[in-house]
């Protein structure tokens, strides 16, 4: 059966209303979730036993957390627009990766063309010593 | 593979290749593994109900590809200091994908010896669908 995991507005008040909320998660990071990630992308460096592969941010942490603060779409349309990742210091075996994801904006790019709303996420990501490991940027574009 | 020193690394060079097809399959793994469950990407009546042929690889799976893209050149002594994309166009599973990179610069800032690189995932017809940038440190000799 087809599904629809979205949840939609009416007005773009409704989604304006969601700004600022965030939401957090705690992952650990066993070798189970770096062996399963570097099967899923097929990345064999032997450097990621110990370490996690930084591209490990791109995927557990950040989309599944910043989807859960539930902020409607308004239009039916949407793909992720962008994305930015800054890495301060490499995700280790054992750590407890902590992150909070924030609704930070909405811009309206609305033209002639159409309608265009470009929903910003933030989110941060601290180990269990309170340091912060990465932070990411990612644009939904609802059009 | 042999480590790649900021002293060899010259303004303009072309960074190897990864290459990588991504299946129906990966695109289910990649849902459990990043807990990314919309429908576009395993649901091909969904993906077509929004005027796709088919359904789209993940860009963040793009983004992944690039970042080993990364992570494989500048070896165990390098680091991955930032990665940026846009994704412009669509990947289909099965399609092959190509992730390049090319140096655009490189300084020193902070007591790192830093590149910034140009890269993008280049779809079978030759588009670039996943421009972006970079920033790494790379060992001295």
């Amino acid at each position: 059966m087809t599904t629809d995991s979205r949840k939609f507005a009416k007005t773009q008040d409704e989604v304006k209303a969601y700004l600022g909320k965030s939401i957090q998660e705690v992952m650990e990071i066993d070798g189970t979730v770096i062996r399963q990630y570097c099967e899923c992308i097929g990345d064999p460096n032997p450097m990621w036993k110990d370490t996690a592969p930084p591209g490990l941010v791109t995927t557990a942490m950040i989309s599944s957390g910043a989807m859960l603060i539930g902020v409607p779409l308004l239009h039916k349309r949407s793909v992720a627009g962008g994305a930015d990742w800054e890495f301060f210091k490499p995700i280790k075996k054992g750590d407890v990766i902590t992150t909070t994801h924030e609704f930070s904006e909405l811009q309206d790019k609305g033209s002639e063309k159409g309608p265009r709303l470009l929903m910003v996420y933030k989110s941060s990501h601290k180990n269990q010593k309170g340091e912060l490991v990465a932070v990411s940027t990612n644009t939904i574009m609802n059009f | 593979m042999a480590q790649v020193f900021f002293d060899d690394v010259k303004e303009g060079q072309d960074i190897p290749t990864l290459e990588k097809t991504p299946t129906r399959r990966t695109l289910v793994m990649w849902a459990g593994a990043s807990g990314d469950f919309f429908e576009l990407h395993y649901d091909k009546e969904f993906a077509q109900s929004l005027g796709n042929p088919d359904v789209l690889v993940h860009g963040r799976l793009e983004a992944a590809y690039l970042t080993e893209l990364l992570t494989d050149w500048v070896g165990e002594k390098g680091l991955v200091k930032k990665v940026s994309v846009q994704y412009r166009g669509n990947a289909f599973p099965g399609q092959k994908l190509l992730m390049k990179g090319k140096v655009t610069k490189k300084y020193q800032q902070g007591g790192e010896n830093l590149v910034d690189l140009e890269i993008f995932v280049e779809n079978p017809e030759g588009k670039k669908i996943t421009p972006g940038t970079a920033v790494v440190a790379l060992p001295k000799k």
